[in-house]
């Protein structure tokens, strides 16, 4: 009886996640299919590992690392590099850092961010090297702190921090760049 | 506080990660500087866009295939 209500518990506790999984799991995989296949390997790897899950703790943070480790193993046993595009120019803002916030400055008419459409982000993300990526999508998509971000990953808080400050950097430079040059917006609206 | 302060502490804000004290010296600094308040505004659209807009729900036939999983355990 015992048991079975610890195991109900577990069943509760890790199925909670699943919207956000499967989320971040599109994020890694960058199509449904795989991304489904991912959400499964996970719960059967967490269902295996259950012994190792304190019951009331964290469960999404565990969960997450848990698919973020499988996705790493699956792309290191197809000897492929993580997807990320990272152009000299990513490079050259990523070094110079603030240092760069002057040339990007704001612009206090743009109203574009308000009307984003997941296409538009989706892009944007699609773009930003996978270190910012994954760091942006845990804390704005996901809604981690710094700290469970840090534990998913596996790096320091202050990392954590630099790279979510970063990879915001980068996506407000791409999406300010894609509305210039898409055409996607009116005049009047800037 | 200068405006590389407030550039780096506003991402903190935005991450719910901010300490009170600084809160208050950072929001100082916007009201003082136009170019950072901006900013700041521009900063928090974005990330709450990101957050809206790229939630996702998992399909009923993924829902069902995890609870077989756990089921099978």
């Amino acid at each position: 009886m015992k048991n079975e209500v610890v195991r109900n518990q577990f069943d509760e506790e890790v199925l909670q996640h699943l919207d956000g999984l499967f989320g971040y799991a599109l994020h890694l995989c960058r199509n449904r299919e795989d991304a489904s296949d991912l959400v499964q390997e996970t719960y059967a790897k967490a269902l295996k590992s259950a012994s190792q899950y304190s019951l009331g703790t964290n469960a999404r943070a565990w969960l997450f690392a848990i698919m973020r480790n499988t996705h790493l193993n699956e792309i290191r046993s197809r000897s492929r590099k993580p997807v990320g595009l990272a152009g000299e120019w990513i490079e050259e803002l990523t070094r110079k850092d603030v240092a760069e916030l002057r040339k990007f400055g704001p612009d206090p008419e743009a109203t574009f961010m308000d009307r984003l459409l997941r296409h538009d982000i989706e892009e944007a993300l699609s773009k930003l090297p996978e270190t910012f990526r994954e760091a942006v999508v845990l804390c704005d998509v996901q809604g981690f702190s710094y700290s469970e971000i840090a534990s998913t990953l596996g790096v320091p808080i202050g990392t954590v921090r630099s790279r979510i400050h970063r990879g915001r950097m980068i996506l407000r430079h791409l999406l300010t760049d894609w509305q210039k040059h898409s055409g996607g917006m009116e005049t009047n609206d800037l | 506080m200068t405006c590389e302060d407030a550039h780096l502490h506003m991402h903190d804000y935005i991450s719910g990660e901010l300490s009170p004290e600084i809160c208050d010296d950072m929001f100082d600094h916007f009201e003082a500087c136009e170019y950072c308040r901006n900013h700041f505004h521009e900063a928090r659209r974005m990330a709450a866009g990101i957050g809206n807009l790229m939630q996702s729900t998992a399909p009923p036939e993924l829902h069902s295939a995890v609870s077989r999983i756990l089921a099978g355990g």
